[in-house]
């Protein structure tokens, strides 16, 4: 049923535009693609994982799986907090592609951490939703699911309002707007870069959290395959563009789980091909801005 | 180690060169003895290094040169080895594989690569990783990553010894042709893109199909090495490294190996790939985090990776043979007038074919020219003239729209109207194809490529004298390198002709500022042209070199017979040079005649000091 | 050199600074000073320095030596965002407009540093009084304003910050010579009723008329100052300066 595909489809989408958001706010902020979000957000729930399975260390206590998930948010805003102010800050003149570099470096290091430290096999995601499920349009959505489609819209509007109706927002879409004119206003531009890559790397590790969930495992890298659905919505959607990107996703979850029934290299076959064709024609995305590129 | 040759020439062996020579030939010695020393399954950890490490080669041409990010070199490798391994299994003669695999690569490659030629950004990078992802998954699904299928190895290259003297042979080869690309014309363009792009096409540089070359020239490469690695394993199975964790590897590789260091490369290919598996159990998991954290350091602390580090024990360890080096005067010597004559009258002789009569007096002509940038006029009906052997100025205040007639006429810039070179319109005519006729421009903040010796840039600038194509250039075919010596020799001769020759190893961007302005005065001339549009040629010079400048510009129409068009704010310079002026003003000529004329116009002391400002001042009598 | 001697107390003081990009020096022992409540006109061509000479007293660009004081303190080298709380403000050149920004949040950004909202609100309304037209526009993008308005959103936004010095860079780039006159009016009415001091960057001549004192620079160093009616009388060394001697 075409309904029950949509709806489906949407609910992927709504996963992948929580690392979107994160992607197109640092983007935006900082002018820097961050592809290291996948991977710092699987870190952080890699951890919390690990700590329910065998315990903090030094402390002996488990975490309840929803403790893990809280983990997985708190671990990512950390790392984000850290790879700002001491990988990203002292690159700040640095040409784009050596950032982006850098970036693919975290995501390697941490994945690196988590394959050979961690765990070498699939970890299991603990079910901390329950396993219930619920019918929509004829489609069948576990709790998981139905998480991803709340936090990722209730991520898009919290942010909505940080950014229109706080000063730390103002400060933000200035910075976005031209940072040496914010600098001139008073506006502490490193405070909204670390704003920016500490609520990225917060909600990728919400991300990690409910990804696995859906999924049941967790694995090095996996997270950076659905960072790059999320890319290629936001490329779609616009790179600029908050709403853009949010939209972006969940037309691609909408079309990679038609395609899905076809075999797994169509999802990703038809992926490449809209990237591309997007890239070759309308480089900046459907709502983004021009002058960007 | 002997620095990249550019042409055949034995180096000639200094005392300082001899530690960093020595150490070499001992690596080598080690590397070529490695099958006596090692039983036979170590030697294929070192053989899947030796793979890697030319995917890696291949990465850098595309990283390290370009300046393009591919983040699917793994998955391109596999791309090498799946089409090896096909057409292995179906009998096709091992060489014939070997160029299969390259062509099949090159154009993956290129194809993903296509957004390039329309954005310059680094969402590229995107659309490789999406590919990576896809890869996988169709190798995946169709199955053609089973070990069902095998290479079928001649019979003469089954022994390990074997197996390994050919991957030494084939990483020889790439090594030997990325220097090759290097000291050739398509080496130039691939670095002019990376840093330069947006006036590349003022070198006769074709932007777009340049990166395409590179993609398809690295694709090449790659597959090279995904055919070398299918001969290495002889059949493939599912536990191949074409993932994504391999493709991040190897850009780990290209970094801390160093962009312009293909000896850093294969020794942090074998750090990675090669040393986990010899190295004992427990250590192997360590190196690849550690390698891992280097990339990030490397970007942070040591961008030239450890070619750099490598260089720079080589210059110490000469400093300790043979003293520390003299640095060259920085600024230009004092040159011998006979030699100069003769530099000019040779930098002359240019394969330049003459269309039709030269119409006399003008030898550029612009009428009715409009610029128009969304709604911004930039340049409004100029009417425009240069003739021949004159010293045109051009000057305004600020956005008046020297700069975008310089882009009109060099075609960087979206123009109607007409402009007119040696009676050719070039408004229909590419971008790139204003050198070869005749028109050189220099930009207001150096277009040359600070990363380079100031003789490469001097090679960069001749673009269009450089006629082979890249390929026959990179394989040092014949005709090639008589040009690449031709090109040698007129760019020594410029740089005699500024008092340059002492500097001409010396990296452009660790020079003085106005001598880098004049670098980029002799490389305009290198390139031989008619006509000369330096753009604010004065600006950042101290008042000695603007001084000195002024003869410059007169020795440049006297001694090479060339016709110049000079933007300037500092308009005293002007009046002394110019034979001709026109001032601009929001995108309108105001007015035009000799600079003393000019000068004296009342529209155009208000044009510098201010709308109104001849009106009598306020409050004054 | 005329004699114009230095400001008792001056509110900024700059002392023989040198500074430009990389291996490329702009700025050559350029020392200046201005006084509370002075409006000081710094007079150059396109390439004296002008723009460096701002970027660096700001903190934009790094010093390579030479010290800048305000009201006493060494305020050399600080970033831009410390200068603000200290009540120096700049309009940077182009008047630096958040284009996606409405009017009343570039306002608001102008008075950023400031956490009183009741004082915040006052200036708001202060700023609205003095400029109408942009209460008007209030909720309108700032990139849709046309050169004139920006020039008064980019005064008012410098206004919300209350300073005691202001400098601006280039008013009159882009705007006609009626704009021209009208901006440089608004900047001496600031003027006499803020107190504020203006450092006021410039080659148009015109804004030696609402200058107390003024410095020409050429090639990046200061060749030339005068103070009360001298300034007037500048206009034929500027002529000079900007296209060639003898005329």
């Amino acid at each position: 049923m075409i309904g029950s595909e949509i709806v489906t489809g949407l609910t992927i989408g709504a996963g992948y535009s929580l690392l979107a958001v994160g992607v197109v706010l640092v983007y935006t902020s900082t002018r820097v693609l961050s592809l290291a979000l996948g991977e710092m957000g699987a870190f952080g729930f890699y951890l919390g994982v690990k700590f329910y399975l065998h315990g903090v260390p030094l402390l002996g206590w488990h975490l309840s799986a929803f403790e893990a998930g809280v983990t997985a948010i708190v671990v990512g805003g950390v790392l984000g907090f850290l790879v700002e102010r001491f990988i990203m800050r002292p690159l700040t003149a640095r040409p784009g592609i050596d950032k982006l570099i850098v970036t693919l470096g975290v995501a390697l290091v941490l994945a690196l951490v988590e394959l050979n430290f961690i765990s070498f096999d699939p970890y299991p995601a603990p079910p901390f939703l329950g396993s219930g499920h619920f019918v929509l349009l004829g489609a069948t959505l576990t709790t998981s699911r139905i998480a991803e489609l709340v936090a990722a819209a209730g991520a898009a509007a919290v942010l909505y309002l940080i950014l229109n109706r706080t000063k730390l927002g103002l400060a933000t879409r200035a910075t976005t707007s031209d940072p040496t004119v914010a600098r001139l206003l008073g506006v502490k531009v490193n405070t909204v870069y670390r704003f920016a890559w500490m609520t990225a790397g917060g909600l990728a590790g919400l991300a990690g959290a409910l990804v696995s969930n859906t999924n049941g495992v967790l694995l090095p890298f996996s997270l950076t395959t659905a960072l790059l659905s999320s890319l290629a919505g936001a490329v779609v959607g616009g790179l600029d563009s908050l709403g853009g990107a949010i939209a972006g996703c969940l037309v691609l979850g909408v079309v990679q789980n038609l395609a899905q029934p076809y075999g797994i290299a169509y999802e990703s076959g038809i992926t490449l091909v809209i990237v591309l064709v997007v890239l070759l024609v309308r480089p900046q995305g459907v709502f983004g801005r021009s002058s960007a590129f | 180690m002997p620095s990249e040759a550019s042409g055949f020439r034995w180096p000639r062996v200094e005392t300082r060169s001899i530690p960093g020579l020595t150490v070499g030939a001992i690596a080598l010695v080690v590397v070529l003895a490695a099958p006596v020393l090692l039983p036979s399954f170590k030697l294929d950890y070192l053989e899947t290094a030796i793979s890697f490490a030319v995917a890696a080669l291949s990465l850098n041409l595309l990283v390290g040169q370009t300046g393009q990010l591919s983040i699917a070199h793994a998955a391109f490798l596999g791309v090498g080895s799946v089409v090896a391994v096909e057409l292995g299994s179906r009998g096709l003669a091992w060489p014939l594989v070997f160029i299969g695999s390259m062509a099949a690569t090159a154009v993956a490659v290129a194809v993903v690569g296509l957004p390039s030629l329309r954005i310059r950004g680094l969402q590229v990078a995107i659309g490789t990783l999406v590919f990576q992802a896809f890869a996988i998954d169709l190798a995946n699904s169709t199955g053609v990553l089973a070990a069902t299928r095998s290479f079928n190895r001649p019979g003469y290259l089954q022994s390990a010894g074997h197996v390994y003297f050919l991957s030494l042979a084939v990483l020889a080869l790439v090594a030997f042709l990325l220097s090759r690309t290097r000291a050739t014309r398509a080496g130039r363009s691939f670095v002019a893109v990376r840093d330069v792009e947006a006036r590349a096409a003022a070198f006769g540089i074709n932007a777009g199909r340049t990166k395409l070359l590179a993609y398809a020239l690295s694709g090449a490469l790659v597959g090279l090495g995904g055919a070398l690695f299918a001969f290495q394993q002889n059949s493939l199975g599912s536990a191949v490294p074409f993932g994504l964790q391999p493709s991040l590897l190897l850009i780990a590789v290209v970094v801390v190996g160093g962009a312009r260091s293909s000896v850093g490369i294969v020794i942090a290919s074998f750090f990675i790939y090669a040393l986990p598996s010899l190295a004992p159990a427990g250590l192997s998991k360590y190196i690849q985090v550690v390698f891992a954290v280097f990339l990030i350091l490397a970007v942070l602390f040591q961008p030239e990776g450890i070619g750099g580090v490598l260089k720079d024990l080589n210059h110490r360890l000469g400093d300790l043979v043979a003293g520390p080096r003299e640095r060259p005067n920085p600024r230009p010597m004092p040159t011998d007038p006979v030699e100069k004559a003769h530099s000019a009258t040779a930098l002359r002789q240019v394969p330049r074919s003459l269309s039709g009569r030269l119409p006399v007096p003008a030898l550029l002509s612009a009428r009715d020219v409009t610029v128009q940038y969304g709604g911004v006029q930039a340049l409004q009906q100029l009417n425009l003239e240069v003739r021949r052997g004159e010293i045109v100025g051009l000057i305004g205040a600020n956005g008046a729209g020297k700069s975008t007639f310089f882009n009109a006429v060099s075609g960087l810039a979206p123009v109607r109207g007409s402009i007119r070179y040696r009676d050719r319109e070039l408004t229909i005519a590419p971008a790139a194809s204003r050198s070869g006729a005749g028109l050189v421009r220099t930009f207001q903040d150096m277009g040359l490529v600070r990363a380079d010796t100031v003789r490469e840039n001097l090679l960069l600038s001749q673009g269009w004298l450089a006629r082979y194509p890249a390929a026959a250039g990179i394989l040092g075919l014949a005709g090639t390198l008589p040009t690449e010596k031709e090109l040698r020799r007129r760019a020594d001769m410029a740089l005699d002709l500024f008092g340059l020759d002492h500097l001409a190893e010396e990296r452009l961007g660790d020079l003085p500022y106005g001598t880098m302005r004049i670098v980029e005065i002799a490389a305009a001339v290198a390139a031989g042209p008619d006509m000369l549009l330096l753009d604010e040629a004065s600006a950042g010079l101290t008042p000695e070199e603007a001084n000195q400048l002024g003869y410059r510009f007169n020795a440049l129409r006297d001694e090479l017979s060339l016709t110049l068009v000079i933007i300037e704010h500092h308009v005293p310079l002007i009046a002394r040079v110019c034979d001709y002026c026109y001032c601009l003003e929001s995108g309108r000529l105001i007015a035009e005649g000799t600079p003393a004329e000019v000068v004296a116009e009342p529209d155009v002391i208000e044009s510098f000091l201010g709308a109104g400002s001849l009106k009598p001042a306020r409050g004054s009598v | 050199m005329s004699a114009a001697g230095p400001v008792p107390n001056p509110l900024l003081e700059v002392d023989r600074l040198c500074s430009g990009y990389g291996s490329l020096q702009v700025l050559f022992d350029v020392s200046l000073t201005v006084g509370p409540g002075e409006v000081v006109a710094l007079m150059g061509s396109n390439g004296a320095g002008k723009t460096t000479t701002l970027r660096t007293i700001t903190g934009l660009l790094k010093t390579m030596s030479g010290t800048v004081r305000l009201d006493g303190h060494s305020i050399t080298g600080q970033p831009p965002e410390a200068l603000v709380p200290q009540g120096l403000v700049m309009v940077p050149e182009g008047r630096g407009m958040l284009r996606e920004l409405t009017v009343q949040e570039n306002l608001e950004l102008g008075a950023f540093t400031n956490s009183d909202r009741a004082s915040v609100a006052r200036l708001m309304d202060q700023t609205f009084t003095t400029f109408p037209i942009l209460a008007e526009r209030r909720q309108q993008k700032a990139g849709t304003l046309s050169g004139g308005q920006q020039q008064m959103l980019a005064l008012g936004r410098a206004l919300m910050a209350a300073p005691r010095l202001m400098l601006v860079d280039e008013a009159s780039l882009g705007l006609s010579p009626i704009m021209t006159e009208t901006a440089f009016n608004l900047i001496a009415e600031v003027n006499n009723t803020t107190g504020a001091a203006v450092l006021i960057v410039e080659q148009n001549v015109l804004a030696l008329d609402l200058a107390h004192r003024a410095y020409v620079l050429e090639k990046g160093q200061i060749v030339a100052t005068a103070e009360g009616a001298e300034v007037r009388s500048m206009q034929g060394r500027l002529r000079e300066a900007y296209l060639g001697a003898g005329h």
